[in-house]
């Protein structure tokens, strides 16, 4: 009745609001509200206050937001009667709607997100049985090894747990397929894999086909196993020890529960951390998602299944017929069927499991291209707004999830309205200076302050633009083709075991180019065009500033597709741990530096570096986080040294002989959980609106150069090539 | 000889004028498909076959029929300026004139600059091209005279259209095209009459063809013996009232008095009004009939048989009863507001009203298809809105224009619009390509528009490469550059309807709150020649503003007015103190005002250090200058941010203005009340008779308004708390668009409402995200 009291009065409230908003009043009204309103935004922010204060602020930045609107439809949209200005200037009026309604829309989700729940440990003695999925397609075998053995390694009661290796690439149909090669490889796979899974103690499962992809494997491995509950990781994301204490005793709280969901947390940069070099400093893309946005979801029971690092419970599962499979994305649409049979999810915001993600550039390309198809599918398929057992809360989180993906139209139109009027002095935007100065400049100052407000430590200002950018030259084809051919799209594995060995151009960055030089022109014409029609000045400088702003995130994006070489054949990750090293018989005192999924770089002390040879075989001793506190002893071969004073620095490769080994290396590549939760901790922080602006024209500057001299480092190349031939 | 001294006669009239710009401006590029002139003017030479009888009679103290003649020009002179110009309005003729008119003759003289050679001058009567010549009177007026045509003047309203073509003889910038200008002179201009029955009036409605004089001004002579009775006023003023609005013409001034005066003038219609005992003295050609029963009709008396109006009867009732059948024949029903704003008799075609939102095509609006070749294109329309409009602070109404210029115009060129002489937008032409506009919107604000007739006009700018260079001939090329389309259209959105008190504008614009029909109230601190003189050309006014004769009724006692819409009028000194404070004007001034010796000390004090303020105020701190920089940019005062607005200090009138007029609630704050008033009965009848003419009408605005002779100009005084009056039905979107009119003149308010009702949200959405959902 209260809630009923309180949403009536909420109503009430912001049905006046919006009567005022809508209000015709005069420019100077609005310049002076503008000026008020975002004096009173910025003294809440700096005075950092949280709670009320932060529903206040943005409270009114969705007023002017919404004056913005109000001004956009009223006022600037070219007359009907002109076909040239209308049709691009409703085009762009749509995709600030889109934008407007995606703001609104998680305006909705990140409202009041979830505080991090308490660790809610499983109640010893009450541990129900739980099936480990491990589904695989063409995996490199050690890195199934790691993560085999991080599961294994799982602080569970042994009896209560199987984990299961769900080898879809070594199935029948590949051990038949007429590609004698192909065939061949498959049949080696499926017997290299068997011998490691009865190694490791962990069941190897295969089927007759590959049918509906991920989701038929899954549910192949349900038909074959009985636990209670599922937990399914991907190939490359290895668990910590403590995964399943800290997820399955929310299954006893809640007999309605069907998924528990713990975020991604990667050991490596994506490509554009990579390439940008701020994997260390900032924090990364998804950390918005798993850090805010699910702890949005969750307060409105909407937390989804994210395809890994996840608990399921089988009973729930069994009341949908298994994982959906109509989309390529079957992880949300799994959670969506299952939240519309009135089942419900939480969300445990810690990293419990450590993986890997794309490290080229395609390959990153690759992934967004299916998971922006599969939410069209779904989209398209499950219609989430109407579908029936959701709560209106649902649909609208369900609605946010899956209509982000549509950005690549807006961000086109974003990018390519400012030439209209540049190359073709279309008028698709009619406003004066001082309207743009009173209702535009003030909606983004507003829409920069929101984002910062709600997002602010998890992503700095502009990188979500930036990122958006990056995907849109290629995601647009890929949404156009789905939505023009909504069940052609198939799964496709995202390849996370690539690395760039030499710096070079992206094979796709070929398009990057061509719009930075068509923005590039743009600013020209800009400059002439303000000396040449000195009349038109202040809308070509409005305009022009626009395009400026496109071409500095083209710039960048130069440089995210400019991809730096690196040594080492995987990626390394930061370990720091003491341990004891030896080649025959003496031990001396080491730290391992970092790891990789094949080797390890160990700073030796007082080892005389200089009679090593490569391929020399040696040791390394340390307690494994695991064990009983004795320490045991990994093989290795050196595969090159360093000396520097006292200290050697020896880069060597697993030579894993026992199944044991394979647990010692995942032990020291996977480590704790906290550690991975202290490094995401170090990157968040806010540096703010300007400091965060100004940092990125300086990165925006710097990227755009290396991109550029890349690129004609490339053509020199390539005129080299033709030469010489 | 005759004509040598006519024309003589006429160079010294018109050489004594000068050149003023007539105060509505009317402009329009004569059609290209126009045919071609029926006739050639001959210069200077007043065709005698044509205008009937020897011009050289004029002058003379002749009043025979036949050397009557009806002045034609509304204004005090006519000013046709720019590069195309043309004025249009209509003349009212009796049967008798129209059948006898023989010619229209007036004279002009333009400008040094003007070329002759491709400057034309057009004259049409009733659409009809009746003459028209090269604009060549540069060093001396110049006569030229149009035979009319038989049967092309009707009875009843004649449209006239003076237009002109001018082109510069050298220059070809937009600024030398402000140098272009011809004149004629309104005592130059009239229609000659050969037939005995012109000077004739005979029926009521005839009184339309009062005319005006020389100076474009009517006066109503109303002769009434006994008007010092006070008990008489409220039906001579209601005499006045029908008067005006059967004259209907821009200035027209009623001037009371008891004797009958030699011969009426031009322009001037004698009435005579009293019972048929008192009018016997004065009138040897009193109707008999008059001793018995009402009477309203004209008779001709004296020596030069001058037309006279009698409005008699054989008692005081019974006048009344003669005066209503003037009065009834122009009242018009309650309640149904008007479509169009009577103005024909200046500015034609008549002004549509505005009520809500509406579309007006530009040939409703009498503007007409036009291609041009020149510099500077100029046209205008009217459209009247009214009384209680509200949208001047937020509205916007829209202009879609069609036009079309060509590839010649450069980037620059410009469409300027304004409204009532201030500019309201200014659009550029985008393209450098030439380009056809189809419906372009132009906003244009609705600022400066004020309750009742107001003009737009439209200005292109045009700027071509060939003008920047200039070459000699160049000036005068006939190659169209633009084009403007009778098809556009003026666009007014709904806007927001409440009335205001005090409102002198709304007043003023169509006699609000006084022409709804009911009485009103009527207060004369006494009632001699003057004090009614003003009375009667006031109320009159206001008649024609309204559209309808006014009731009267008249107050004896200002203690009565309570409570009611009153009208004040009497000279300050002898006008009630409560009345001047309710009023707002300062009681002081009923000694000092008009009588600069006794000025009070403390206000002099105060006078001088304002004075001081506004000169520092020019040197300026930084602060000082921050507000005048936005105050330039974005038109936002410092004043307009205050939340409690500043108290109203008393208003003493300077000593350069003759007339007052404020206007304030009474004291239940239930009425308004409008005190007209002067230092002196003389001034306060002068006062009124200037403010009465169309153009210082229409200045009349806020709280107070004074009139200053020696720079001839109203000045407004704004008011700082306005009381709202509904005039509609309550209605949500009305009160919307009220709210916002409001808002957008007190902009702090909007300001902190917008943040305490976020605030309120915030707050609200707090409570209710702790109620929905999980909860940590």
């Amino acid at each position: 009745m209260s809630k009923i009291v309180t949403l009536a009065a909420w109503a009430l409230i912001a049905l006046c609001l919006v009567a005022l908003i809508t209000l015709p009043v005069n420019l100077q009204t609005q310049l002076i509200a503008s000026v008020l309103v975002v004096t009173f935004m910025a003294l809440i922010k700096l005075m950092k206050a949280g709670g009320k204060w932060r529903l206040i602020a943005l409270a009114f930045g969705s007023a002017m937001v919404l004056r913005y609107i109000y001004w956009r439809t009223t006022e600037t949209l070219p007359p009907f009667n002109q076909p040239e200005n209308f049709i691009p200037g409703f085009l762009l009026y749509l995709a600030e709607l889109y934008n407007v309604m995606m703001l609104a829309l998680s305006l909705f989700v990140v409202a009041m997100p979830l505080p991090s729940r308490p660790s809610r440990a499983a109640t010893p003695g009450k541990y129900p049985k739980v099936d480990v999925f491990v589904p695989s397609y063409n995996e490199d075998i050690g890195l199934l090894a790691n993560t085999l053995a991080a599961a294994k390694g799982m602080d569970y009661p042994a009896e209560k747990l199987t984990v299961w290796l769900l080898d879809d690439g070594g199935t029948l149909q590949k051990r038949n397929s007429t590609n004698l090669i192909e065939a061949q490889r498959a049949a080696q796979r499926h017997r290299d894999l068997q011998k490691l899974c009865s190694d490791l103690n962990v069941r190897y499962l295969t089927r007759e086909r590959n049918e509906h992809a991920k989701a038929g494997n899954l549910n192949n491995g349900m038909q074959h196993s009985n636990g209670d509950l599922i937990a399914v990781f991907d190939a490359d994301h290895a668990p910590a020890r403590d995964f399943l204490l800290e997820t399955v005793g929310y299954f006893e709280d809640d007999p309605r529960l069907f998924l528990v969901q713990t975020p991604h947390f990667f050991l490596n940069p994506d490509p554009l951390e990579r390439n940008l070099r701020t994997f260390e400093k900032m924090p990364s893309e998804n950390e918005m998602f798993y850090g805010i946005i699910q702890r949005g979801l969750d307060k409105w029971n909407a937390a989804f299944f994210c395809g890994s690092a996840a608990v399921l419970r089988r009973k729930a599962l069994e009341d949908t017929g298994g994982f959906s499979g109509l989309s390529i994305t079957e992880d949300c649409e799994t959670a969506l069927a299952l939240h519309s049979r009135g089942w419900k999810s939480v969300y445990v915001d810690r990293p419990l499991i450590a993986g890997l993600q794309p490290a080229t550039f395609a390959s990153f390309i690759g992934q967004r291209s299916r998971w922006a198809q599969g939410m069209m599918q779904i989209l398209m398929f499950r219609m989430p707004l109407f579908k029936g057992g959701l709560s209106i809360p649902q649909r609208l989180c369900y609605m946010s999830s899956t209509l982000f993906w549509l950005f690549p139209f807006s961000r086109t139109i974003f990018l390519f309205a400012p030439l209209f009027y540049l190359f073709f002095d279309l008028q698709i935007f009619t406003a004066s200076g001082g309207e743009f100065l009173a209702y535009t400049l003030v909606y983004m100052l507003v829409n920069l302050t929101m984002q910062n407000y709600l997002y602010g430590s998890f992503r700095w200002p502009w990188i979500s633009e930036l990122y958006e950018y990056a995907q849109t030259v290629h995601l647009l084809p890929a949404v156009v083709s789905v939505l023009a051919n909504p069940r052609k799209p198939t799964f496709k594995v995202t390849a996370k075991d690539e690395s760039v060995r030499e710096s070079r151009l992206s094979e796709i960055s070929r398009p990057f180019f061509v719009i930075f030089a068509v923005l590039f022109a743009a600013v020209l014409i800009t400059v002439y065009r303000v000396y040449s029609e000195p009349d038109k000045a202040d809308v070509t400088l409005v305009v022009g500033g626009w395009n400026l702003l496109n071409l500095i995130l083209a710039g960048c994006a130069l440089g995210v597709v400019s991809e730096r070489g690196e040594r080492a054949a995987s990626r390394r990750v930061k370990v720091s741990r003491r341990c004891e090293f030896a080649v025959g018989e003496e031990w001396y005192p080491a730290t391992v530096e970092d790891v990789s999924a094949h080797g390890a770089r160990v700073q030796v002390y007082g080892l005389p570096g200089d009679g090593l040879a490569i391929d020399t075989r040696a040791r390394i001793r340390f307690e494994p986080y695991s064990g009983d506190g004795t320490p045991e002893t990994l093989p290795l071969t050196i595969r090159n040294v360093e000396v520097s004073g006292d200290l050697t620095i020896i880069g060597c490769r697993y030579t894993p002989e026992a199944a044991r080994h394979h647990s010692l290396v995942a032990d020291l590549i996977f480590a704790n959980s906290e550690q991975w939760s202290e490094f995401q901790h170090m990157r968040r922080y806010n540096p703010g609106l300007l400091r965060g602006t100004l940092w990125f024209l300086w990165l925006a500057f710097y990227q755009t150069s290396r991109g550029l001299t890349y690129f004609f480092r490339s053509m020199a190349a390539d005129r080299e090539a033709r030469a010489t031939r | 000889m005759t004509r040598a001294l006519a024309f003589l006669i006429a160079l010294l009239v018109c050489g004594s004028l000068a050149a003023q710009p007539a105060p509505f401006d009317m402009s329009g590029e004569r059609p290209a498909e126009e045919p071609a002139p029926p006739q050639r003017p001959e210069a200077a030479e007043p065709d005698a076959g044509n205008a009937g009888r020897p011009a050289a009679t004029a002058p003379e103290p002749d009043r025979s029929d036949e050397a009557f003649r009806r002045y034609i020009i509304p204004f005090r002179s006519l000013s046709l300026t720019g590069e195309t110009d043309r004025r249009t309005w209509s003349v009212y003729l009796t049967p008798g004139q129209a059948a006898g008119a023989r010619a229209l003759t007036f004279s002009y003289q333009n400008a040094i600059v003007v070329a002759p050679e491709t400057s034309l001058l057009s004259v049409f009567v009733n659409g009809t091209l009746i003459g028209e010549g090269p604009v060549q009177a540069a060093d001396a007026p110049q006569m030229r005279s149009y035979a009319l045509p038989a049967g092309l003047l009707r009875t009843g309203s004649n449209e006239i259209r003076f237009q002109v073509r001018q082109r510069h003889r050298t220059d070809c910038t937009i600024e030398s095209t402000y140098e272009l200008w011809t004149e004629i002179a309104s005592d130059s201009a009239f229609i000659s009459f050969g037939n005995g029955a012109a000077r004739a009036l005979t029926a009521l409605e005839d009184i339309q063809a009062v005319g005006q004089d020389g100076a474009g001004r009517t006066r109503f002579n109303i002769v009434a013996p006994a008007l010092e009775q006070p008990s008489r006023t409220a039906a001579l003023m209601r005499l006045a009232e029908g008067l005006a609005l059967f004259g209907h013409m821009p200035t027209q001034t009623v001037l009371f008095r008891q004797d009958l005066p030699a011969a009426g003038e031009p322009g001037e219609l004698m009435v005579l009004a009293g019972t048929a005992s008192e009018l016997a003295p004065v009138l040897r050609s009193l109707p008999p009939e008059a001793s018995t029963t009402p009477v309203a009709a004209f008779v001709r008396e004296g020596a030069d048989r001058a037309p006279l109006l009698v409005v008699s009867g054989p008692d005081w009732p019974g006048v009344e009863q003669a005066i209503e059948m003037i009065a009834k024949a122009t009242d018009r029903p309650v309640g149904v507001a008007r479509d169009v704003i009577n103005t024909e008799r200046w500015r034609l075609p008549e002004t549509p009203q505005v009520l809500s939102g509406k579309r007006l095509s530009f040939s409703e609006l009498g503007v007409e298809t036009s291609e041009f070749s020149g510099r500077r294109f100029r046209t205008a329309f009217a459209v009247a809105i009214p009384s209680d409009f509200y949208a001047d602070a937020y509205g916007e109404a829209r202009v879609l224009l069609d036009a079309a210029y060509t590839d010649v115009v450069r980037p620059g060129s410009r469409i300027d619009i304004y409204v009532n002489g201030s500019i309201a937008t200014t659009v550029p032409f985008d393209s450098a390509r030439g380009g056809i506009m189809r419906h372009l919107p132009i906003n244009v604000t609705l600022r400066h528009f004020r309750p009742g007739p107001n003009l737009i006009e439209l200005e292109a700018v045009l700027l071509t490469e060939s003008d920047r260079a200039c070459a000699p001939g160049s000036a005068a090329s006939p190659e169209p550059r633009f084009a403007l389309f009778d098809s556009s259209e003026f666009e007014m959105p709904d806007f927001a309807r409440i009335a205001r008190r005090p409102d002198l504008a709304a007043t003023a614009g169509s006699a609000y709150p006084y022409g709804g029909g009911r009485p009103i109230a009527l207060y004369l601190d006494r009632t001699d020649a003057d004090t009614l003189s003003a009375a009667a050309t006031f109320v009159a006014r206001l008649a024609v503003s309204g559209g309808r004769p006014i009731p009267i009724e008249t107050l004896t006692s200002p203690l009565a007015a309570a409570n009611r819409n009153t009208l004040f009028v009497g000279a300050i000194p002898q006008l009630p103190k409560a009345l001047l404070t309710q009023a707002g004007i300062d009681t002081d001034s009923q000694l000092s005002w008009g009588n600069a010796a006794a000025g009070v000390p403390g206000r002099r004090t105060q006078m001088a250090f304002n004075e001081w303020q506004t000169r520092l105020k020019g040197g300026g701190g930084v602060l000082l200058s921050v507000e005048q920089w936005i105050k330039d940019r974005f038109d936002i005062s410092l004043s307009s941010l205050q939340l409690i607005p500043s108290e109203e200090a008393p208003f003493a009138p300077p000593d350069t203005a003759t007339l007052l007029v404020a206007q304030a609630a009474d004291p239940t704050a239930n009425a308004a009340w409008t005190v007209v008033t002067a230092p002196s009965p003389e001034l306060l009848r002068e006062g009124v008779s200037a403010i009465a003419d169309v153009s210082k009408w229409g200045q009349l605005a806020g709280h107070i308004s004074i009139y200053e002779p020696a720079n001839d100009k109203v000045t407004a005084i704004a008011a700082k708390r306005l009381d709202f009056v509904p005039t509609t039905p309550p209605s949500f979107w009305n009160y919307r668009l009220i709210a916002a009119n409001w808002l957008s003149t007190n902009i702090l308010y909007y300001a902190v409402l917008l943040v305490s009702l976020a605030t309120l949200l915030g707050l609200a959405t707090a409570i209710l995200l702790g109620k929905l959902g999980r909860r940590s």
